[in-house]
């Protein structure tokens, strides 16, 4: 049963390559907020946008932004990192 | 045993929904009745369970090639597809052993010259297996005089089989991608 299982999974690892490569994913208008605030902020700061800056500029809810953020993290087109100066502060890089 | 039983009945429903899906696309559909032959379907069924699940895989596929015309359809087409059902069934494993021949084994890591975990390397294995459906059921269907309900078997009807399990699996591969995003989204975090 094991090996049934283990040749899912390698059918699966094929199946997510092509959704990755065809980009079949999708995201709501908020999120997409979300993103493109983000693309504009890392353009001002290189080292990583804050998460209330994001929450500022884009004019979401914070819990829009947490939630989006999480998926984008998921998704593996964010980053999300401990600041240096200020340890409880979490900064956003975009993947490349 | 009990792994062979589970790969039998998933392969064997596998095969016979995708050609049931094809066969009310092909003939209920008004925009695409009678253009079957240029999405075949079940020929992802052939590709994925071969090539997941070897050659344990074909007995079920072979019958579930079968139920379709012989059960659910029974009369539809004239001629016996006992043959041809297999030549089609069988055209993975050619397709697997000429890239094996050629050195191109079959593997599940980077590192294996085919790499069952890659979509471009699958879609290599379906080309090679759908030339080899098409050359091979037409010419056996010419050597024996067979032909389709309103179809005549020449150089067209080899583009058309060529052409159908190609795009046939292609969308059967995107649909399952959408379908299983949830699925691969869980497994990727």
């Amino acid at each position: 049963m094991r090996e049934f299982y283990k040749n899912i999974s390698d059918a699966l690892a094929m199946l997510d390559g092509l959704e990755k490569d065809l980009n079949l994913r999708h995201l709501t208008p908020n999120e997409l907020k979300v993103f493109y605030t983000i693309i504009v902020r890392s353009e001002c700061n290189k080292f990583g946008s804050n998460i209330s800056d994001i929450v500022e500029n884009s004019g979401m809810s914070r819990s829009t932004v947490y939630k989006t953020l999480k998926k984008l993290s998921l998704e593996g087109i964010i980053k999300l990192h401990q600041s240096e100066e200020d340890g409880r502060e979490s900064l956003v890089i975009l993947n490349n | 045993m009990k792994n062979f039983l589970t790969l039998s009945v998933t392969s064997f429903i596998f095969s016979v929904v995708l050609w049931v899906l094809w066969h009310f696309l092909d003939s209920h559909v008004l925009f695409l009745a009678g253009k079957g032959g240029f999405f075949y379907l079940p020929h992802a069924a052939r590709v994925l369970c071969i090539v997941y699940f070897g050659y344990r895989a074909i007995p079920a596929l072979y019958l579930g090639e079968l139920v379709g015309p012989y059960v659910l359809e029974a009369g539809l087409y004239s001629f016996s597809t006992l043959i041809p059902s297999l030549i089609s069934v069988m055209s993975v494993p050619f397709a697997l052993s000429f890239l094996n021949i050629l050195g191109f084994t079959l593997g599940e890591t980077r590192t294996s010259p085919l790499n069952r975990r890659n979509y471009k390397h699958i879609f290599l294995i379906t080309f090679i297996s759908a030339g080899f459906n098409a050359l091979i059921v037409n010419l056996y269907m010419s050597r024996n005089n067979l032909s389709f309900p309103n179809a005549i078997t020449d150089i067209e009807q080899v583009y058309r089989f060529l052409i159908g399990d190609l795009l046939g699996t292609i969308i059967v591969f995107i649909f399952l991608a959408m379908l299983l995003i949830p699925v691969l989204r869980q497994a990727r975090s």
